[in-house]
């Protein structure tokens, strides 16, 4: 289905306008309750700063942003890189069970016939 | 040999467990090399299966490189008889399947058990009696 260019100029327009009216309608929402005036018994305290508005709404969600994002790549960094296979190899040769001295066992090594095996790779 | 950082230490246990494993129930001498394996790869891993001396023609060397992603198994003359191409062929393909998903230590020490697994010569009963 091909929609007509006004129509999906229409239809981006009113999604555009439902997304904007929820973003909004919090922050309308309680300015149309201040403007009833105080209630009755309220004893509002001082107002923020802008030093303690940046504070709290700036500052806070920042800093708790900081601790998710380190609790969440904590753990892989802590662990080191990890081998992928597509991302090649860094680290020193590992022999497990090898000669004691592989350097010089390896440059004096020759190799026999009549071994077997087998290759593979992926 | 000295670990770099290829491993982490409960992984070079893994590797380390399994070649145990295979020298235990199997009586066969494991070797794993993980590094690049210059040049031809298969030369190259027949040389370090001869740098391990003496030991060479009953061991088995399995050599990975996880950055050429090639993985050799080098049979000495000796212990060919017990672990033949096939064999060796397999555990390849256990290891290979491992490498792909990217757990080289789990590759590695199901491979060296898969290699103990073939190589295992269960003991004769009754043959002593007529």
């Amino acid at each position: 289905m091909i929609a007509r260019p006004a129509a999906r100029t229409a239809r981006a327009l009113s999604s555009l306008l439902a997304v904007a009216g929820c973003l909004t309608a919090p922050l309308l929402l309680p300015s149309a309750a201040w403007a009833a005036g105080v209630d009755d018994g309220a004893e509002p305290g001082d107002g923020l700063s802008v030093l303690e508005t940046l504070l709290w709404f700036v500052g806070a969600p920042l800093a708790l942003f900081a601790v998710i994002a380190v609790l969440v790549s904590a753990p892989s960094m802590a662990r080191g890189p990890r081998y992928r296979p597509a991302l090649g190899w860094w680290a020193a040769p590992v022999w497990f069970n090898g000669p004691d001295d592989a350097d010089t066992a390896v440059r004096r090594a020759v190799p026999t016939s009549g071994g077997g095996g087998a290759s593979a790779r992926w | 040999m000295p670990a770099g950082d290829a491993f982490s230490p409960r992984q070079q246990e893994d590797v380390v467990r399994a070649i145990r494993l295979a020298q235990q129930q199997s009586q066969l001498p494991v070797s794993v090399y993980v590094g690049t394996l210059d040049g031809d790869s298969r030369a190259t891993a027949l040389q370090l299966h001869a740098a391990l001396g003496a030991a060479a023609a009953e061991s088995v060397l399995v050599a990975v490189d996880p950055g050429a992603r090639r993985v050799e198994v080098v049979t000495g003359p000796d212990v060919r008889r017990r672990v033949d191409d096939r064999a060796a062929a397999l555990a390849a393909m256990t290891m290979t399947s491992a490498f792909q998903a990217g757990d080289l230590a789990g590759g590695i020490a199901s491979g060296v058990l898969a290699l103990a697994e073939h190589a295992h010569v269960p003991p004769s009963l009754h043959t002593g009696s007529p």
